[in-house]
């Protein structure tokens, strides 16, 4: 009989290991798992790991304890016998299986988020995520308001925990050398690694007002759109709404499609981003905010009628964004992203569009 | 080999097998739209009188690119030989509808292809594989990266 090779070639230039020595080599480890799983619950359950059985003896007054010490310990073994076990039975239901015949089996790909987590499919629309998340918010004057993708959030949200628990253990710490001065003893070392500790989260505190008073000065900006899921081919009304104080020296509005890659480079899973395509939609100069009121303004964003779809699989993503930056007078440039969600066209319009396209490379009439 | 094909699979060292999978589209150019009828068929030849185990067929999309490589499966057939078909006609046919998405996309680091794929099993356990890329849905390819916004 032939072994199967270590390395196939994949699509493209690059070489993978072989899938039976993979599935080969997952069994052995989920068979290992398994193994240590046997052992170390026999262990436990004949007693041999010092941990025996309690006899039901009323008198027995460590009973109760030693009881909860064996289930504790019958934890591990549990684990590892569902782990590994669940691991076995998914490998042996594959084994001499097609890719095709696998994936048949298990139904429709999993899809992934925004965020990474698991995503829903639209009904009859495989491959496309569905856009629940993004028309449970209806707007003010338009149907729906279109939700906020803003990396400046999570960094706002990031910068305050890293200040707060910093400055948690700088309180801490300064008890503990407050306490031995009023003992009248001086720890040098101690107040050393205070200071420099004081400094940084003197430093985590400020970084953080200054993005606190960046974030909140240029005032919240809001898109609303006139329907959802949006398709190829199709016009809709946008309502722009930027709040704040003074005056931005332009406001500018593109569409934009992204792709994201993830793939596993040695043990790191690293996802990979691209913008493919960008269309300027308006740009507004000297646009003035007053005091308590805010900018509004209509605009009509097209979707190219050849456009992608949104797509998103486990490893894979196609989306679509709105991005808005601002550039304030007195302030940094902002840019707000807000996410869409394409649905592919109308298959009669897609099926008119490419008999159109064949009539016309053969240079007939329609 | 046809434009858009590629075979592939483990072969004996004894084998005197050369499979080769025609698949013939009835659609010459491969183009299809979404929810459009998609007519087969498929000859295998140069099977040097090698006895067949089974057989299957599938329509499927998949991902290429920089990402690890994903896979849905909108029509799957499997011939078993204990059905007596392999033997005296190692061809077939098949005619199925396309599903609304995913569109055949060519992107910068994301592709999305759809196929043919014939896959035959030997009695020895080999496999041999065939792959027919057809496109669905006639989206523009992207075209270069751009500078990120943010």
């Amino acid at each position: 009989m032939k072994l199967p090779r270590l390395f196939g070639k994949k699509r493209g230039h690059r070489r993978t290991g072989s899938e039976a020595w993979g599935s080969f080599a997952e069994g052995l480890f989920y068979s290992a798992l398994v193994a240590a799983g046997l052992l170390f619950g026999g262990t436990v359950l004949t007693g041999a790991a010092g941990v025996g059985w309690p006899r039901l003896d009323a008198n027995d007054s460590g009973a109760g304890r030693n009881w909860w010490l064996a289930i504790l310990l019958l934890l591990i073994p549990g684990a590892l016998l569902a782990f590994g076990g669940s691991g076995l039975v998914r490998i042996l239901s594959g084994w001499g299986k097609s890719q095709e015949r696998r994936a048949a089996g298990s139904g429709s790909v999993s899809l992934r988020g925004a965020m990474g987590h698991a995503a829903e499919e639209a009904p009859g629309h495989p491959g496309v995520p569905t856009c629940d998340d993004l028309v449970n918010s209806p707007g003010t004057i338009l149907r729906y308001r279109l939700p906020i993708e803003s990396p400046e959030s999570w960094t706002l949200l990031g910068l305050g925990l890293f200040a707060a628990l910093w400055n948690a253990v700088v309180v801490v710490l300064a008890v503990g050398a407050g306490a031995d001065l009023l003992r009248g003893r001086t720890d040098w070392l101690l107040l050393a690694l205070l200071a420099g500790f004081v400094a940084i989260g003197i430093g985590g505190v400020v970084l953080f007002i200054r993005m606190l008073v960046l974030t909140t000065a240029v005032g919240p900006t809001q898109v609303e759109i006139s329907d959802h899921p949006l398709v190829p081919g199709g016009s809709y009304d946008m309502l722009i709404g930027q709040g704040g104080t003074g005056s931005l020296r332009s406001l500018e509005l593109y569409l934009e499609l992204e792709e994201f890659a993830t793939f596993r480079q040695g043990t790191d899973t690293r996802t990979d981003r691209a913008v493919v395509w960008r269309e300027g939609v308006k740009t507004w100069t000297d646009v003035p905010i007053a005091a308590g009121g805010r900018f509004e303004t209509h605009v009509t964003l097209s979707i190219p009628p050849s456009a992608m779809h949104s797509f998103a699989s486990e490893h894979n993503a196609v989306k679509w964004r709105v991005v808005v930056i601002g550039r304030p007078d007195r302030w940094p440039a902002f840019v707000r992203v807000f996410p869409l969600v394409i649905f592919p066209a109308d298959a009669t319009a897609v099926a008119d569009a490419a008999f159109d396209q064949e009539t016309l490379a053969a240079g007939g009439t329609a | 080999m046809p434009q858009g094909s590629i075979a592939g699979g483990s072969q004996g060292s004894g084998s005197t097998a050369m499979p080769r999978v025609m698949v013939h589209f009835d659609r010459p150019g491969r183009d299809y739209a979404p929810r459009q009828q998609l007519a087969v068929r498929h000859d295998i030849e140069g099977l040097g009188g090698e006895p067949l185990r089974a057989v299957e067929r599938s329509v499927l999309w998949y991902t290429e690119g920089k990402g690890e490589e994903d896979l849905g499966v909108h029509w799957f057939e499997r011939i078993d030989e204990t059905e007596g078909l392999l033997a005296v006609s190692p061809w077939g046919e098949f005619t199925i509808r396309l599903p609304m998405s995913p569109l055949s996309y060519e992107g910068l680091i994301v592709k999305v292809r759809w196929c043919v794929r014939v896959r035959i099993f030997f009695a020895d356990n080999r496999d041999f594989v065939s792959e027919h890329v057809f496109d669905v849905g006639g989206i523009s390819p992207a075209r270069a990266p751009l500078e990120r916004l943010e």
